[in-house]
């Protein structure tokens, strides 16, 4: 994702003088003025100060007293629920990341070859994902999902008992990968617009060489949206382990039925605001923090290996 | 698939066209679902489990639109149109602003700078919250839109900045060499190569931006106060618990009619969104 | 505190920080910075949860002790209870909570034992009239000895019950007194007769106030200080009782019950249909009636009716940091005692606590309003005394704790034996804090 036509910037660097780099570089800090204060204004001292919160007893309502790793070694040995909700949150991002980038991918194929109404298509493919956290769909999931809801009439008709899905601890997390997987527009139009961009001579110099659909799939159309996958499977990985709104809209914050929806992000809400534990859920979010970059580091290890970029270096 | 019948060909777009509208009958279910409660009458709701009311009633809406005393919700979106089109703007300017100087100059500790903007996008926003408020209130923002814009006018949605990164990035060099051999500065690149050629980046973030200010809630919620300066989700959410799951048509009225301003900004500009995903750095 | 603001005292962005903090503990440097002067026009930031009625009445009274002090306006500020506390705890920690708001039993504890709320010990009596407060109540409010909030409203733990299924099914009505095991025949007689479309009661393992009465009932208290007042043998109990309940019918499968485990009556059984009864409190008849269209009784929790107290269904209490201590005292005592004031907010947070303003208000009262006020009167003779306020942690207890284990329980991943011992031990190291 990173690569950029390195040639060019070799020839630019050969020509540039050495003025010119010192003026480029006051020019760089002027540009980039504006973000370094919103940094270290409103991002980075805030996120420092949380920080130095995670090592205290902060309650929001009086002034924290340190008390060293304590709040790190309470996380890591005598919470049983913060395992827990790790267990969930993994879970989750395992189990909803596939299946959506799935769904995008496999409806973003088929939305490629129309040729009329795609626009109409994809506006109405991405609806679901304009839903977002809106209150409404807690009432809408009951109403699917619930004991008597539109599911267990549907599956009643073939004779199947249905369950209180959304309320059934071994189900309720179910439905919100459901619920994950139901958005799937918003990868799916990036999806769309990268196979917009594989050249249609590829696939007949393929079909000249015998390839079938699989085939044809798998060596020309996966390989020529890698980069868009890569993209795709970042985000999605990212906003799948900070997944907090569903779980929280449907199980009316309490992460419940019997703890199976406690998303970490949730657990730490919970932690900080309901039970008047900053310190504790700060340090959860460094912990979090320090996990997920790690995730995503991984991730642009491997995309080396499997990211092709048609400009190549 | 271009070698294949005429005859095969369209047996296989009439099948693609089936499984496309399967998946989205499957898809729009829930809302039209939704739509259809929002226009049933109380007793329906109730009795009534079809998708769509045996007779269409209004009143949903209108009940919905005053369910609240001394204000409406035309007050509120109102409120939300001003946020969510100040963050546009803001979100357009810091990001593209950051975004050169990230992607084109070279300057001392850039690769630092990009790591931290990078980090910013992985932790949690809740326990930013409480210092964060400290700040504006000292500042004497509570209850006025500012702290959900102007943070924004310094580029803190690194996810902006990190797209249009990624898309100044595709933007061939060349045309760079050529203004500076024009002698154009950094300045004057910027001006006249980067912001003309940018515009389907800035499209794209413009959207996006518009659609998850529109949705936010929490932010929202933490630092608008008065009743007059609640932007829709929190009045609908007022709205909500106020009157509870008797209001079940009025609120899905709402829901309907706050999703609508969202889907016709969606639709008015997904073909310049498309455009600008293509060229965001994602074809390398 | 003090370690980050040495460390990085001259950055001014972190002095905002700490002058943040600062002010929560010099009173002087918070609200809105100008100091309180005795003739000058003061505006108060009020701050409740609660739904539109609420609000306009609220709104109407706060208007008419302007309309008497000119000098005095208020800003007013409400939302539903989702958030509520969040919200404030967010306003206090940057020192800029409104002047007066709105709590109850469970944000008390959490508020006041961290000092968010102002001592109002001094002020009780003086410029707060608390005289004529009917029975016990006046004894509400108060943490580690201090006051720190006044009873806005008095009800009482009640049963809502649904008459119309009732004699349906022919259950007969529900009385004052009966025994626990009357109620769950009662219960499993509904579910019985209506072939299971109906359900005789939710199961009210995980509800924190039915406990309370129960173990109340049986000499025992939710709370003795800050620590529990039961054991896990009195929690097994208490579980293996709904557990049994369950086998005799009377009660629902679990994820029934789990939808009201939200505590908020427009998901109760009476309000969708599917069961008889809601364990409530009796200033909630009003709210329930208007979420069905059955006839509705009201009657004690089962069991003995002395373990029933006189409650503060909310209370009023001040911020620590405003400046205007005592504008804030002098509204509360228009609140709870003046006859006008009580005229137009009725019983919808409760009733009166001042009796005088009781008896005044009561012949504007509707119907259910009248209900809940004869159930109130009636039960008065035999109200014990008030249980102490929670202490701190109570809101995880109460939210979080209980209600999970007892689904464990009801969900059949747990014996109660198992869960009432995870229960205490997780209780234990809340409390201990």
């Amino acid at each position: 994702m990173t690569v950029t036509a390195r040639p060019a910037r070799t020839r630019a660097a050969a020509r540039r003088r050495p003025g010119r780099a010192r003026h480029e570089g006051v020019a760089g800090y002027v540009f980039l003025s504006p973000w370094l204060l919103g940094l270290f204004g409103v991002t980075a001292i805030p996120a420092l100060y949380s920080l130095y919160l995670s090592f205290t007893d902060y309650d929001l309502l009086t002034a924290p007293n340190w008390v060293g790793l304590a709040n790190y070694q309470r996380m890591f040995t005598t919470d049983p629920h913060y395992w827990h909700a790790v267990t969930v949150t993994a879970v989750f991002a395992v189990v909803s990341v596939p299946l959506k980038l799935a769904a995008a991918l496999g409806v973003a194929l088929l939305l490629n070859r129309e040729r009329r109404g795609t626009g109409v298509f994809r506006a109405l493919f991405y609806l679901p994902s304009l839903l977002g956290g809106s209150v409404a769909l807690a009432i809408v999931w009951q109403a699917m999902f619930g004991r008597f809801g539109t599911f267990n009439s549907l599956l009643s008709l073939f004779g199947v008992h249905g369950r209180a899905w959304v309320n059934d601890p071994d189900f309720a997390l179910g439905t919100l990968i459901l619920l994950a997987v139901w958005q799937f527009g918003a990868p799916m139009v990036i999806f769309l617009a990268g196979l917009k961009q594989v050249p249609v001579e590829l696939y007949e110099a393929a079909a000249v060489d015998g390839a079938g659909p699989l085939h044809r799939f798998w060596n020309v159309t996966l390989p020529m949206i890698s980069p868009v996958l890569f993209f795709n499977l970042v985000l999605e990985t990212i906003s799948g382990f900070q997944g907090f709104t569903s779980a929280f809209v449907v199980s009316n914050g309490t992460g419940g039925p019997t703890d199976s929806t406690l998303m970490y992000t949730l657990y730490l809400y919970m932690k900080g605001f309901t039970d008047f534990q900053m310190g504790y859920a700060s340090a959860m979010a460094w912990v979090f923090l320090a996990v997920l970059a790690a995730f995503t580091a991984v991730l642009f290890g491997t995309g080396r290996f499997w990211v092709h970029y048609s400009g190549g270096e | 698939m271009t070698t294949a019948a005429p005859g095969h060909r369209r047996t296989v777009t009439t099948v693609r066209l089936v499984l496309l509208i399967a998946v989205l009958v499957v898809v729009l279910y829930p809302l039209l679902w939704m739509t259809g409660t929002a226009l049933k009458s109380p007793t329906e709701i109730l009795n009534n489990l079809a998708v769509w009311p045996r007779h269409v009633t209004w009143s949903n809406v209108t009940r919905g639109w005053t369910g609240m005393p001394d204000v409406t919700f035309g007050r509120f979106f109102l409120n939300s149109t001003v946020v969510a089109l100040a963050v546009v703007l803001a979100n357009v300017c810091a990001g593209l602003v950051s975004a050169y100087a990230f992607a084109r100059l070279r300057f001392p500790l850039r690769r630092l700078w990009f790591a931290v903007m990078i980090g910013t996008l992985l932790l949690p926003q809740h326990v930013l919250i409480v210092p964060q408020f400290v700040l504006f209130r000292y500042l004497g923002w509570v209850d006025t839109p500012l702290p959900l814009i102007v943070p924004k006018l310094l580029g803190t949605d690194a996810f902006f900045v990190f797209l249009m990164v990624q898309f100044i990035r595709g933007i061939p060099r060349e045309l760079d060499e050529a203004a500076i051999i024009d002698g154009c500065g950094p300045y004057g690149v910027f001006r006249h190569v980067i912001l003309p050629l940018a515009r389907p980046a800035l499209i794209t973030t413009a959207i996006f931006s518009f659609i998850w200010t529109w949705n936010d809630f929490f932010s929202q919620l933490v630092y608008l106060n008065d009743v007059t300066r609640y932007t829709v989700p929190i009045g609908l959410r007022t709205f909500l618990d106020s009157s509870g799951q008797s209001q079940i048509g009025p609120m899905f009225a709402m829901s309907v009619l706050s999703l609508l301003p969202v889907f016709l900004f969606f639709l008015a500009f997904q073909r310049m969104l498309v455009e600008g995903i293509n060229t965001a750095g994602l074809k390398g | 505190m003090g370690i980050t603001r040495s460390a990085i005292s001259r950055r001014s962005l972190l002095a905002a920080g700490a002058a943040g903090a600062a002010a929560l503990a010099a009173p002087a440097l918070a609200g809105c910075g100008s100091p309180s002067s005795a003739d000058g026009p003061v505006e108060l930031r009020v701050f409740w949860w609660g739904d539109d009625t609420r609000a306009t009445l609220t709104d109407k009274v706060l208007d008419l002790y302007t309309k008497r002090h000119p000098r005095v306006t208020f800003k007013k500020q409400w939302q539903g209870y989702d958030g509520y506390y969040d919200k404030l705890a967010t306003n206090v920690a940057g020192s800029s909570a409104p002047d007066l708001f709105q709590i109850d039993e469970d944000g008390l504890s959490d508020f006041a034992s961290r000092h968010a709320t102002l001592d109002l010990t001094s002020m009780t009596g003086s410029r707060i009239n608390v005289a004529k407060f009917a029975g016990s109540i006046g004894k509400t409010g108060t943490v580690e000895g201090r006051r720190v909030a006044i009873p806005a409203a008095e009800n009482t733990a009640a049963l809502i019950w649904d008459r119309t299924v009732a004699d349906k099914y022919g259950a007969g009505d529900l009385k004052v007194g009966m025994s626990w095991d009357d109620f769950v025949a009662w219960a499993a007689k509904i579910t019985h007769a209506s072939g299971g479309t109906v359900y005789g009661t939710a199961d009210p393992s995980g509800y924190f106030q039915v406990l309370e009465i129960w173990l109340r009932q049986r000499g025992k208290d939710t709370y003795r200080g800050s620590k529990l007042g039961f054991t896990a043998d009195d929690l097994t109990e208490w579980w293996q009782f709904w557990v049994d309940a369950h086998g005799k019918g009377a009660t629902p499968p679990a994820d029934l019950t789990h939808v009201t485990n939200s505590g908020d009556i427009s998901k109760d059984l009476i309000s969708t249909g599917k069961g008889a009864t809601a364990l409530e409190w009796s200033n909630q008849l009003a709210a329930q009636a208007g979420l069905t269209k059955h006839t509705l009784g009201i009657t004690t929790y089962p069991g003995d009716t002395g373990a029933a107290w006189a409650r503060a269904s909310m209370f009023w209490a001040v911020f620590r940091g405003t400046p205007h201590a005592q504008q804030c005292a002098d509204v509360i005592d228009f609140l709870v005692n003046d006859a006008d004031a009580g005229k137009i907010l009725g019983t919808e947070r409760g009733l009166a606590v001042n009796t005088a303003v009781r008896a005044a208000v009561k012949p504007t009262l509707d119907a259910a309003g009248k209900q809940t006020l004869d159930f109130e009167t009636r039960m008065a003779g035999s109200f014990g005394d008030p249980p102490q306020t929670p202490p701190k942690g109570h809101t995880e207890l109460r939210k979080t704790v209980l209600i999970t284990e007892a689904e464990n329980v009801m969900y059949g991943r747990k014996k109660p034996a198992q869960a009432a011992k995870d229960f205490i031990d997780q209780a234990t190291s809340i409390l201990a804090g």
